[in-house]
Parts: C-alpha cells; structure tokens; sequence
C-alpha cells in the first residue's frame, strides 16, 4: 500500500494541474496481467502481475488492480522474467575489416536480440583499448540493445591471428585505464584464441582486472601442454574469472569420458564457468555428461558471430532449449540467462524484476512438440520443448511483439488508423501517426 | 576386423551408386512456375538441381533428408531489402544473412540503397561477400538512400546510373526511385530513363504526392509495363480512397501491367488497406520485405512473416509461393531462379505450416488474426544445407562419428 501511494499521489497532484489527465490517472504504465514470474534473484518461481513505470519495475505482486494501469497485457499461460542476458557476442560490425571480429566476423547487434527476449548483451573482447572507442562511437552508442563489453588485452582487438597473437600488444595498463574511463560500460577483460605456450595474456588480462577491479573471460585458445586448462582455473585465474567456452571438449574440459576434476576444484574456488557455444564450441559429447555428472553451467551465452549465427548455435532461446531438453529446469536455465550473468559482470541492476530494477522484461512461451538441436559438428539431439520469445520489453518499452499480444485488433480502430501505440509502453510505434503521404518507411 | 573392411568395401561399392548428393525426400513440393504442387522427392547434385520426381530411391543419393509433412519450394525472393552496411557509421542497412536463410529466403534484392557513386562500396565490401544471393535495383540518385541527397534533382543522373548498370550485369536488375517530395517527376523520369537505356524495369516508392503527381498519372503515364509500384497496400499514395474503396488507378495500372509489390517496411502496411483490396480482389504481384533496422523488430519481422500475413487475409499458399518465387523471379528478369528446374541453381527452402492461433501486426501496431503460420525448416543455397532449424539434415548424437568432417562442410 505504501509503495501504491508513493506513486499514486504524484501522478494525482500532476493529473489536477492537466488538461488531459485521463491518462496520467494510472499510476502504472503497463501491466503484465497473469504470467508466471521466473527472477531467481528473488527466488520468485510463481503467478504474479508485474507492473511498470517510468521504465522500472513498480510492483510484483499476486494481484495489481488492472484500473491502476495505463496499459494491461493479458501474458496469462507465459513466462515473464527478466530481460535476457547474453555476456558472449561478437557485435562490432561495419568496419569493413575481412575475416575479423572487429569488421566482417561481427553482427550488427539489434536483429538478433529482442526477437528472441535479449536486451543486454556484452561483447566480448572484440575491441582492444586502441579501438575501443571506434567500437563505442560506431555500434554501442547507435544500438537499441544495452550494450557492455569484456575488452580485449590485446590492443587491437580481436583482428586476427597477427594480432591476437603478438605478446607486446598485450598490456594491462592502457586496458584498465580504459575500462576504468568506462566504468559499467566495459565490465570484463578477455583473453582468447592465444596459439603460444605462455601465460602472458592471461596474467596481463588478470593484471588489467585487477586494477580496474572487474572479471577476465578466458578463451584458452591453443590446448598447450606448458599451459593446461586445469592450471588456468585452479591457480591463474581469481574467484569471478570466467572460463568460457566450457562445453568446447577442446582443452581437455573431459576426461576419459568424464568431467576434468580441476573444472569441479574450481566452482569451488569461486571461478565461473560460461557456455559460449559459438561456432566450434559446444558439442552434446561433453555437455551431456557434464550435466549428468552435475556440472552444469554458470551462465549461458550464444558466442554469436556471422559464422555461429545460422549453425547449431542460431540464437539465445536455441540456446536456452538446448539445455532445457539436456534435462535442466526452465527456472535454472532462466537463472542462468538472467540473474547469473548479471551477478558475474557486477551489474546486478540488470538480470532481475527487484522494485525499482531496470524494467527489461522478457515474455517466454515453452512449445511442446518434436523439436531438434545440433551442435558444432552438426551432431542432434531431439527434444520435445522449445522456448520461443513472445514479448521484449527494454526499460519497460515494447521492443518486440511476436503475436501481437500488446496490440488491439485493427476492426477497433478508426477508418485510417496511423498508430496503436503510446510512448509510455511501446518503443515500436508510439508516435507514427499523422505522417499522412510521408517519404520514408 | 574383418566386419570393418567389409563394412568400408559396402561403403564405397554403395558410394558409387549414388548419383545424387543430396535427397530431399517425401515433401509437398509447389513450384509454381512448373505447375508442380504435389508430394514429390527433389534430387541435388553439384549445387543443381537434378530430379524433381515421386519415389526417387534414397539409396541414390549420398545424404537422405526425410522432408515429409513439410513443403518444399524454391528458395524465396525478397526484391525490397536494405543490406548496404555503409563504411563509416550509421544508416539503415541490415546484414543480408543474418536475416535471409532463416526465413527461407535464398536471394535479396537491394532496393536503391546504393546508388551509381556508391555501388562499387556496395558490390566490394558487402555483395561479394555474403552467401546470400544478392542483387540490386541501383539508386537513380548517385549518392544512395538515405544521405540527403534524395530530393536534388542534379544528383539524378540517368546516363550514370545506366553505366553502372551496364558495368554489373550479373548484380544490377532495375533502378529505385524513392523517397522524393516533389512537386515534380525528375526522379521517376530519371529512373524511367535510365531503364530505357538499358531495358531494365524501375521500382518505385513514389514517396509524396501532390494534385498532379499522383498514382493515376505515375501508372497511366509515366511507368512502362513491368515497372514496380512497391508498398502497394501502404495507403499513403491514395491507393484506398476515402469511400474505403480501391482507387481505380490500381487496377488500371495493373491492366497496363504495372506490378504491385508489397515492400512490407515499417511504415507500408496497414490491414485498412489489405483487407478491402482483398476484397476487390487485388491481390500484390510480389511479397517483399523492406527489411531495415526499423522494419526488422515490428510487425514486419521477416518473410515468412509476411507470407502468413497474407495467408490471414486470404491468399493460399500457392498463392504466396508464387508471390515469393517464380513472381519476383519474372518481375526482376532472372528466369533461372525461383523456380526447381533440372540444371538450376538448388536454391531451395523447405517450410512448415503450423496451425493454432497467431497475431500479426501492421505498420500502426494494429493486429489482426491468423491461425496460420510459416515457418522454415530448412534452406538450402547452390545445393548446400545453410539453416537447418530442427537438425533434420543431422543425425543423432549418440551415432554421430564425432572424429570426422562433417558433411557440410
């Protein structure tokens, strides 16, 4: 009642001084009537209304008068959690660079986020301290997505053998002074794809977290015998270092068919451990006895680029199913696409449905029918769910709709209807109407 | 050991039988410019097509994929796309594949995002490097869509742009005018002209209207047969009048043989408009996207999205196959695709028709009802597996001979 009235008196005291105040009436923006809330930061795992305003979450409770809200959608039968979130993309595209994650390798981010409930991403590590700012001033300032970034220790970014491989480029100072400059925007270092026997840019990269005081994420690149995968996560790496790219088989993540001990060793030290399926990077061999033996992982991440994009990986709720259908619980999956990964990049604004939180919301649907999911080698494992994203808020704004279920039907609409929306809820048409014979589409 | 060899000698006495390298068996095949709209097995061998026929043996061909309850059609045509990334930051373009094969769509034409100054960007930095199958209507002004340039006449330069064309045959397919204030018709004749000197039809966005320059003039006088009128069901351009009737210029248009192109966007379709031309019985030539950052998100979303919009107002899906293959295929003069004829590139997307209750949305956010639904299974470029949404070209994990290559590769 309390928190009713803190928004409700406000919004009385405006409506007076308004000419039009029907709208402002409703304390809530909109409402999400009747879905089964999943926000593992908040151990909700039940049916509950969650209500928005001004871009936060207002209220989540087990019934909210739909009369207080400006807009009321009936999500009854889905899945409301918090927007999802993906710490593993390549998204610094149009540079024009061939066969580099900082040009050709990378996807423009917005087509393959809302459409499938992401609305944060980090990159990760396509951009070094050199080109940070390019990346910065060409994707994440003219995105819709929230867009953070691991930077890579190498200064260059991740631009391709020649680069990623040159030890002298790898320095922990300019890269922390850079990620200390954008604090909360750079939340992470990564190293990867490193083909030489040395340490080198795992300790710069953990020297960088250090000063600047947030998490390395870990592609081990080449499996050498001078630095083996077990030494990197029980000794080199600190409690809240990612290793990523934990189902890959690639640097001995199994052994003699089973789960490498040093893996289970390490979640005990505090090291995390990230899916980054990718294009060559997950494979049901290891990730189906690894979640039987009770390794399952700490976040889930699509490593998306233009080569994963259209293979086994596709996308974040691809993902998700795929480990739906290993066996997992839709409430640990959503923990793990949620909460978790917000926890292990230190912004626990974001991943959770908290009063006040951030409203990125997502809307799920699980299908039930006979569905099939590959892996790097193109290997299926057939299952019966499928997650399917029906609506995206991002900072409580409708930024996708797949069935239309915040839109009135057209027959209710005047004769030449220019527009449905209203910028309090919807970021797709809130404004489009009386262009009349415009130019642009 | 001995099992082992004989089993290789099986294998490769088997390998010599099969003359096909890929089998799709058992779908409902529709291939409208074939007239083939029945269940029928489609055979591909070196990225062509080699048989489209019933009961083709699967011992034929080195990699079966089992299709039945689906439809097997040829790869989509979008002929409204925007995927001209520019070099330095901003505009609108999209990535040709992180949208096309995922909706079944094989071959995207750009729509005058480039124009005669910046084709060669458009053809070195992006065309030559996508999977997708791209062409382009260039631009009738020399600086492309969308750089202020749009409504000076002096950047529309018809001698130009037909070079261009001329110089890239194999990419360029007709010229775009789009977007123009008026008052005048310097862009359409610009683009009219540039399409005489090289044979090639124009597709217009006949941006604003005036008392003069107005849909009836643009069909009756000015546009050739085969020219492209797209957002054809937008209402911005008098194509509903205000009685809720079509305005006859359509359907006179259509009789000289203008083509009606949809050109979806974020801002060209509004069911006001669909639903009575439905009702008239004016239906589009042609479905297109106008796939860009805006369009992409809203109810636009993708072509299979379209299609099943157009399947809730009444067309079949025969009707929306052909308005997405051997239709486009015609209009932009390719007789080669859109279509499975023997020797033809293998461009191929096979699509699942879901049933149940769905929403599709228009370029207001109005919603109208549908319990129809396309989605795509699988497609398939010059032959080669390129999105396989269910793994149905893959086999199980538990026999998967993890050590080696895989097929598709």
């Amino acid at each position: 009642m309390e928190k009713i009235t803190r928004f409700f008196l406000p919004a009385i005291l405006f409506g007076a001084g308004c000419l039009f105040a029907q709208p402002q009436q409703q304390p809530y923006d909109l409402l999400l009537q009747g879905g089964h809330v999943i926000d593992a930061k908040n151990n909700l795992d039940a049916v509950r209304d969650v209500a928005i305003r001004d871009g936060k979450i207002a209220a989540v409770a087990q019934r909210i008068d739909p009369a207080q809200a400006f807009k009321v959608v009936n999500v009854n039968g889905l899945y409301v959690t918090p927007g999802l979130i993906d710490i593993h993309v390549h998204v610094y595209a149009g540079t024009g660079e061939p066969r580099s994650y900082a040009g050709d390798n990378s996807l423009y981010p917005d087509g393959y986020t809302f459409r499938v409930g992401v609305t944060t991403v980090a990159d990760a590590g396509c951009a070094g301290w050199r080109n940070f700012e390019d990346f910065k001033q060409r994707i994440i300032d003219r995105s819709k997505t929230r867009i953070l970034a691991f930077i890579n220790i190498v200064g260059n970014g991740m631009r391709g053998a020649k680069f990623e491989d040159d030890l002298s480029d790898m320095q922990a100072k300019p890269t922390a002074e850079m990620a200390l400059k954008h604090k909360g925007l750079i939340i992470g270092v990564k190293t990867a794809h490193y083909s030489g026997p040395e340490w080198t840019p795992v300790e710069q990269a953990v020297e960088a977290g250090t000063i600047a005081n947030i998490p390395v994420m870990v592609d081990f690149g080449a499996n050498k015998k001078e630095r083996p995968m077990s030494e990197l996560v029980t000794k080199k790496l600190r409690p809240g270092d990612i290793y990523t790219h934990c189902y890959s088989g690639l640097r001995d993540e199994q052994v003699d068919g089973h789960v490498n001990p040093a893996m289970f060793e390490a979640r005990k030290r505090g090291v995390i451990f990230d899916v980054g399926h990718g294009g060559g990077s997950f494979a049901w061999r290891i990730a189906v006895p690894a979640l039987k033996e009770g390794f399952p992982p700490d976040s889930i991440s699509t490593d998306i680029h233009t080569g994963s994009m259209n293979s086994g990986m596709k996308d974040m709720a691809n993902l998700m199913s795929k480990f739906l259908v290993m066996g997992q619980s839709l409430k640990d999956v959503v923990a793990e696409s949620t909460w978790h990964p917000a926890r292990e990049i230190k912004r626990e604004d974001l991943g959770n449905l908290s009063l006040g939180a951030i409203a990125d919301v997502t809307v799920l649907r699980v299908e039930r029918g006979d569905f099939g999911y590959t892996d790097m080698y193109g290997a299926r494992l057939k299952g019966n769910q499928r997650i399917v994203a029906e609506l995206t808020l991002k900072d409580g704004k409708v930024v996708y709709d797949l069935n239309g279920i915040t839109r009135p039907d057209w027959t209710t609409l005047p004769p030449g209807y220019r527009q449905s929306g209203d910028a309090r809820w919807d970021a797709i048409t809130p404004g489009r109407g009386g262009r009349g014979q415009t130019t642009k589409q | 050991m001995r099992l082992s060899i004989a089993l290789a000698l099986g294998c490769a006495l088997s390998a010599q039988a099969q003359t096909y390298d890929v089998l799709l068996k058992g779908g409902h095949v529709i291939d409208p410019k074939n007239g083939i709209d029945r269940v029928m097995d489609v055979a591909i061998t070196g990225g062509k097509i080699a048989r489209v026929a019933a009961g083709i043996n699967s011992s034929e061909a080195k990699k079966t994929v089992d299709v039945a309850g689906l439809y097997v059609t040829p790869g989509l045509i979008d002929i409204h796309a925007h995927i001209y990334l520019w070099k330095e930051a901003g505009g609108e373009g999209t990535q040709a594949d992180s949208h096309s094969f995922r909706s079944g769509v094989t071959t995207m034409v750009d729509a005058g995002s480039s124009g005669a100054k910046t084709f060669p960007d458009f053809r070195d930095r992006i065309i030559k490097h996508s999977k997708t199958r791209i062409l382009a209507f260039l631009n009738i002004v020399g600086a492309g869509m969308g750089t202020g340039h749009e409504d000076d006449p002096a950047e529309m330069d018809a001698q130009a742009a037909a070079k261009t064309a001329k110089d890239n045959p194999d990419i360029i397919v007709g010229f775009k005018t789009a977007h123009y204030a008026g008052p005048g018709w310097e862009s359409v004749e610009g683009a009219v002209r540039a399409g005489d000197l090289t044979g090639l039809p124009v597709m217009v966005d006949f941006g604003r209207i005036n008392a003069t320059r107005n849909i009836n003039a643009l069909f009756l006088d000015k546009l050739r047969p085969g020219d492209i009128f797209t957002h054809c069901f937008s209402g911005h351009r008098e194509e509903l009048l205000s009685s809720g009737k079509m305005n006859p210029a359509m359907e006179a248009g259509r009789k000289r043989g203008i083509i009606f192109d949809i050109g979806h966007g974020a801002g060209s379709f509004y069911w006001y408009v669909a639903v009575p031309a439905y009702a008239e019985h004016f239906y589009p030539d042609s479905i297109s996207t106008d796939l860009h950052i805006n369009s992409m998100n809203a109810g636009m979303k993708d072509m299979a999205n379209i299609m099943s919009k157009l399947m809730s107002l009444g067309s079949s899906l025969q009707d929306v196959v052909r308005m997405s293959t051997s239709n486009p295929a015609k209009e932009i003069r390719r007789p080669q695709l859109g279509n499975l004829d023997v020797g033809a590139d293998a461009d191929v997307a096979v699509l699942r028709l879901d049933r149940g209750n769905f929403g599709f949305v228009d370029s207001a956010g109005a919603k109208k009802s549908g319990n129809q639904l396309l989605v795509c299974e699988l497609t398939l470029r010059a032959g080669r597996v390129v999105w396989d949404l269910n793994g149905r070209a893959s086999q199980d994990w538990k026999t998967f001979p993890y050590q080696k290559e895989t097929w598709k590769k």
